[in-house]
């Protein structure tokens, strides 16, 4: 493939097709088992991180590589060879200002990155890799963790360093990134390039079809069930600073959507409920009794389950067993007399749930790290199962997955609810939400904004909500 | 108050903080000890505390990028049994020699370190550790259980601690503690302005981001090792001169005591962030506290470790409890201005449209 | 995945028991009588108080943490009994108040680690020096002795058989220990806490709870070493235990145990344990110091960890097949 100087190129792919791969060649990680890469023409080997900088190839990556410890001046010039023997904090200051100014953003570059959004560090890597003289700039999934307005604000840059004649990668598992920025579009598959075509002629379907190697019909699919009793109520829950007004019932075999933009707060909701950052205000009532939970323990208590949304950090302790990690939170169930460990009864379970939903894994004593994601989320899934959960928080629960296990994981959201368990849908993307929820509750940067019925749920009226309706902000300068 | 919360961040407080508790301790006991604030007790407190604040500001490098030199105490004894040693045998040596030779070896100790750490990929611990135990053995062996004594060494050697280089008034200003002063100056700066001490921040704050910069983080882990090597074998010499007889057991134990000067001096034990200036207050505070202790009626002599104990807790507490608060409250004030700024600049951007 | 662990298991104690073979066979033909078992015995009773803390320190490592205060609690408990015996407290109530006080300071430790969040190689290193400083204030500078006669005897003469009551009861520690750490919910917790603590967190494990637990474990423990100590020694000085906490960790850590928490199995520890006493052993045979000694075992234990490192990544150079993670991680189209 080739990329262009001055040109939004957009690289789409399923995980494990390979995109990874591609950016660790290109910044220098790892080496190319074979093939070439030329930059303006010239065959090059990027043999390490240094090599990548000094032919101004530089990635951002979802999660900022920032140093907290550091100030913003000194992030962007931190591996900088050339600003002399002494550091100059003065001229730092005024350049570190001068490279912002370029990208029309203004930081307190004296401030330590700590304090930074994850957004505001984004700008500092972009900075960096601009005050590099960057040519080639990759950007893996900038927009996952940024809210609607931030993410403006990043295209705002992205087209101005275009501008600029910098060549951009720009990867995203978001359709409508890519359609908004975008000005060629690459899918690779397994490993291999499969098309680049200009934007105007690729449509979300044809992408798809491209990642796939198949038509994908509606994989989204509910099977209608009969909600039972309210299990959950929440009235007025708050966490002060973070969310208020939170208010909304939940019957068993339903599916509650909760929806809105990244900076929502949703993901703190469900904290709230499991206990982790417990509310500091309002009612939870579960099966019409009131309850407290200001623990993950007092809300297993009362069967509420979350699995998380990182779940590389979160989720699974990777080098233990799948049983052991089934078994985690009901450890005490498969406990003998003397505090002892029934392995053959742990084994049992987790070898149910292999079966159950169909984990592809040599046996149930193998290590959960070295699964592939989709498999991770499913004993992830299968370990809260085992708490025999009424209420189920699910975030994020298919992010990062390829379609085919998201298919998978959407199924099994379908038998929970047949299952009379009632489940909390958290998800950024919208047509899952919309897909898959009974009922969907919007919110805005802490603030519920409105409940739908997934009758008169469309992507326009919850995106509305989510936007608090009114006229987008500018972009701050 | 938040205008001045805003002006002067969290670690600059605990620098603050430092040299006020260090205040009030000296305060204190004047007021318990007689002729507590005669010249001669900052003497006395300014000797001791030369070598331990040398060997700290080394173990500032190490733990700034997330490691730890535990075999600071070996390579002490070691330099200081080996130049005396030499010394003994050779009395026309000239000072500048020995000098440089005590920096060599503990360069090269150092050095050990570093390739174990740095290159072998193995746990600091775990290496120094294992460093510390072979150090000694070294010592052990090469002096086959005798002793440096006094009296073999030369008398320039011996003179120099009673030596002074400047009096003012009653306060004799020794040479070793000017040479402690010189090293801490010096190694502040290189941490403030030299790209070196500016990677060692990066590095220990966050080592992934460190590689994937391209920042050199093996050579750099190595090179502080290397420094605190160095600075251990220069702590050795001092402590030749200061103490004249070296045995076997020469230095055993000073690791915790370094370890402990960095800590309450507010180096974060887990990289990124502290200074040498602060490590040098930590060591005083120690320091200070220990030589009053001694003098101190009220209390017996063997209090000094159990206060001593509690006063590194403290210090670690303050740091997790009170500078986390300050660092929420400053964030937090930040991010309200940049709010603010957010919305009027919004604000005019509506009304302009 | 769960085959190459077990292979790994294998590689690593298997290497522990080769070495211990090795020096065991040398030593056992250089010095006749070597593997009598009455020296055997007389080998583990020099060092058993250390080697029964290290049983605890297994915990607290795995866990992911580290208690340099260790040998100091020893020293305190020690000294305390003497000095209760000096105020007219009976010997036996003086025992209980040093396991008392003992837990006291590994909760004490574990209070400001697990509750607070510091890190715990500086809360224990407050201990090491705290708690010495404490039994210096009980003793100054004097030793104590004069123990009663069942007191001494109980130290210094075999109870059962050749046997003395020390070595029983690391016997029954040591597989009190496997058990509580290979095989029961508690060890689970131990190398959960250690391995990951957000997602033991999100799991409903009581992270604190697991951590003030094996800090108080380590403090008791150590208690009891030190009672079993004096018992030994039959006089006490402030010094006393001073510097075991080296020793101690270095037998951990020798065995396989990682110093980042979350690995490491009992077996690989009791390995470690013997390997380092008959080194011990025959290098004092070989008329070596006990510095000696140490220092030997200081380079196996760096090199314990420096070989397995260096022959990965030569591996990893050598070809592309034989990178650590492609060994570790089968592909699913293998199954």
């Amino acid at each position: 493939m080739a990329l262009q100087a001055g040109e939004i190129h957009a690289l789409l792919g399923e995980n494990g097709a390979g995109k990874s791969t591609l950016i660790k060649i290109m910044t220098g990680v790892v080496q190319p088992d074979g093939g070439d890469v030329f930059v303006d023409g010239r065959q090059v080997r990027v043999g390490s991180a240094l090599e990548a900088q000094a032919l101004g190839i530089a990635a951002v990556y979802q999660e900022p590589m920032i140093f907290p410890d550091l100030s913003v001046a000194e992030n962007i010039f931190i591996s900088h060879r050339d600003r002399g023997r002494i550091v100059d904090r003065g001229a730092m200051r005024r350049d570190a200002e001068a490279v912002l100014d370029r990208l029309g953003v203004r930081l307190d570059v004296g401030e330590p990155a700590r304090g930074l959004t994850v957004a505001a560090q984004q700008t500092v890597e972009i900075a960096k890799a601009l005050s590099l003289r960057v040519r080639v700039l990759i950007m893996d999934e900038p927009t996952a963790s940024l809210s609607a307005h931030e993410v403006r604000r990043l295209f705002g840059i992205v087209k101005a360093l275009r501008g600029e004649g910098v060549a951009i990668l720009f990867i995203s598992h978001r359709m409508e990134d890519v359609f908004q920025i975008a000005d060629r579009v690459t899918v690779l598959r397994d490993g291999r390039w499969i098309s680049t075509r200009p934007r105007s002629e690729v449509t979300p379907a044809s992408a798809i079809r491209d990642m796939v190697g198949r038509t994908m019909g509606d994989f989204f699919r509910r099977t209608p069930t009969r909600p039972g009793d309210v299990v959950l109520e929440v009235r007025g829950l708050a966490r002060e600073g973070v969310f208020a007004g939170v208010s909304f019932t939940l019957r068993a075999g339903e599916v509650l959507g909760l929806a809105g933009l990244v900076g929502a707060r949703r993901t703190d909701v469900g904290l709230a409920l499991f206990g982790i950052a417990p509310a500091d205000a309002g009612e939870v009532l579960v099966d019409s009794r009131p309850v407290t939970i200001r623990s993950p323990q007092d809300a297993l208590r009362v069967g509420i389950a979350y699995t998380t949304e990182d779940r590389r950090q979160l989720g699974l302790v990777f080098p233990l067993s799948i049983a052991a990690n089934v078994t985690l939170p009901t450890l005490r169930r498969y406990l003998s007399r003397f505090g002892l460990v029934r392995r053959a009864a742990e084994d049992a379970v987790a070898q149910g749930f292999k079966e159950r939903l169909s984990i592809r894994a040599p046996s149930v004593r193998t290590a959960a790290g070295s699964l592939s994601g989709g498999n991770q989320q499913k004993v992830v899934l299968s370990k809260w199962l085992n708490t025999r959960p009424r209420v189920f928080i699910l975030d994020e629960p298919t992010r990062g997955l390829d379609v085919g296990a998201k298919a998978e994981v959407h199924q099994i959201i379908d038998e929970l609810a047949h299952d009379g368990i009632a489940v909390i849908l958290i998800s950024s993307e919208l047509p899952e939400v919309l897909a898959m929820s009974d009922r969907i509750l919007v919110m805005r940067e802490g603030r519920q904004m409105a409940v739908f019925d997934s009758a008169e749920a469309t992507q326009e009226r919850v995106l509305a909500a989510a936007m608090g309706q009114l006229a987008t902000p500018a972009v701050v300068v | 108050m938040t205008l001045l919360l805003r002006r002067v961040r969290p670690e600059q407080v605990r620098e603050l903080t430092l040299v006020f508790i260090l205040v009030a301790v000296v305060a204190f006991f004047a007021t318990q000890i007689p002729n507590y604030l005669a010249w001669q007790t900052f003497t006395d407190i300014s000797t001791g505390l030369a070598i331990i604040a040398v060997a700290a500001v080394g173990q500032t490098l190490v733990v700034l990028t997330r490691n730890i030199d535990l075999s600071i105490g070996s390579v002490v004894g070691l330099v200081a049994y080996f130049v005396g040693t030499l010394l003994a045998g050779t009395p026309g040596m000239p000072a500048p020699a020995a000098f440089g030779i005590a920096i060599a070896m503990g360069g090269a100790l150092g050095a050990v370190n570093g390739v174990i750490v740095a290159f072998g990929r193995v746990p600091a611990v775990v290496a120094t550790l294992g460093t510390l135990a072979i150090y000694r053995v070294a010592l052990v062996e090469l002096s086959g259980a005798k002793t440096v004594t006094t009296d073999s060494l030369p008398a320039w050697l011996l003179n120099l601690p009673r030596m002074s280089v400047v009096s003012l008034g009653q306060l004799d200003v020794r040479p070793l503690v000017l040479l402690a002063l010189a090293v801490v100056i010096v190694f502040q700066l290189v941490l403030s302005y030299l790209p070196y001490g500016r990677r060692l921040f990066a590095i220990g704050s966050n080592p992934d981001a460190a590689r994937v910069a391209g920042l050199p983080v093996e050579r750099d882990v190595f090179v502080a090792f290397l420094l605190s090597g160095a600075l251990a074998g220069l702590a050795g010499f001092l402590f030749l001169v200061r103490f004249g007889n070296i045995t076997v057991v020469a230095g055993q134990g000073l690791e915790l005591q370094v370890v402990a000067a960095v800590v309450v001096g507010g180096v974060n034990i887990f990289g990124g962030s502290g200074s040498i200036v602060g490590a040098l207050a930590g060591a005083t505070l120690i320091n200070v506290l220990q030589q009053s202790l001694i003098r101190w009626p009220a209390v017996s002599a063997f209090a000094q470790d159990a206060i001593l104990g509690l006063l590194i807790l403290l210090a670690v507490a303050s740091d997790k409890v009170i500078l986390g608060r300050l660092r929420t409250i400053w964030v937090q004030a930040r991010r309200r201005d940049e709010e603010r700024a957010a919305a009027t600049a919004a604000e005019q951007a509506t009304h302009g449209a | 995945m769960a085959r190459d662990i077990f292979r790994r298991l294998v590689r690593w104690e298997g290497l522990l028991l080769a070495i211990l073979a090795v020096i065991v066979v040398v030593t056992g033909i250089a010095v006749p009588g070597y593997l009598n078992p009455q020296n055997q015995i007389n080998l583990l009773e020099l060092s058993i108080e250390k080697a029964i803390v290290v049983l605890a320190m297994t915990f607290v490592i795995v866990s992911g943490e580290i208690d340099l205060s260790i040998a100091s609690v020893m020293g305190l408990s020690a000294v305390l009994v003497a000095w209760l015996k000096e105020q007219g407290v009976p010997v036996e109530v003086g025992i209980i108040a040093a396991l008392l006080v003992g837990a006291l300071c590994g909760l004490f430790n574990g209070y400001w680690v697990a509750v607070i969040g510091l890190p715990s190689l500086a809360v224990t290193l407050a201990g090491l020096i705290g708690y010495r400083g404490a039994a210096l204030l009980l003793v100054g500078d004097r030793s104590i002795g004069g123990f009663p006669e069942w007191f001494n005897r109980l130290g210094q003469q075999p109870l059962l058989g050749p046997f003395p009551l020390a070595l029983m009861v690391f016997a029954v520690l040591l597989v009190g220990a496997t058990v509580l750490l290979q095989f029961s919910g508690f060890g689970r917790y131990a190398y959960v806490v250690g391995s990951s603590p957000e997602v033991a967190r999100f799991s409903g494990v009581r992270v604190r709870r697991v951590k003030l637990a094996v800090f108080a474990m380590s403090g008791v423990v150590s208690a009891f070493a030190g009672v079993l100590l004096l018992a030994r020694l039959g006089a006490v000085r402030g010094s006393t235990a001073e510097g075991f906490e080296l020793d101690i960790i270095t037998m951990v850590l020798l065995g396989g145990v990682s110093i980042f928490g979350g690995s490491g199995t009992m077996a690989g520890v009791i390995l470690s344990i013997l390997v380092v006493l008959n080194l011990r052993n025959g290098l004092a045979l070989a008329n070596a110091t006990g510095n000696t000694q140490a220092g030997v075992i200081g380079a196996l234990l760096i090199l314990s960890v420096l070989v397995p490192n260096l022959v990965a990544a030569a591996r990893s150079r050598l070809g592309r097949g034989g990178s650590a993670e492609a060994a570790v991680i089968p592909k699913l189209s293998d199954l």
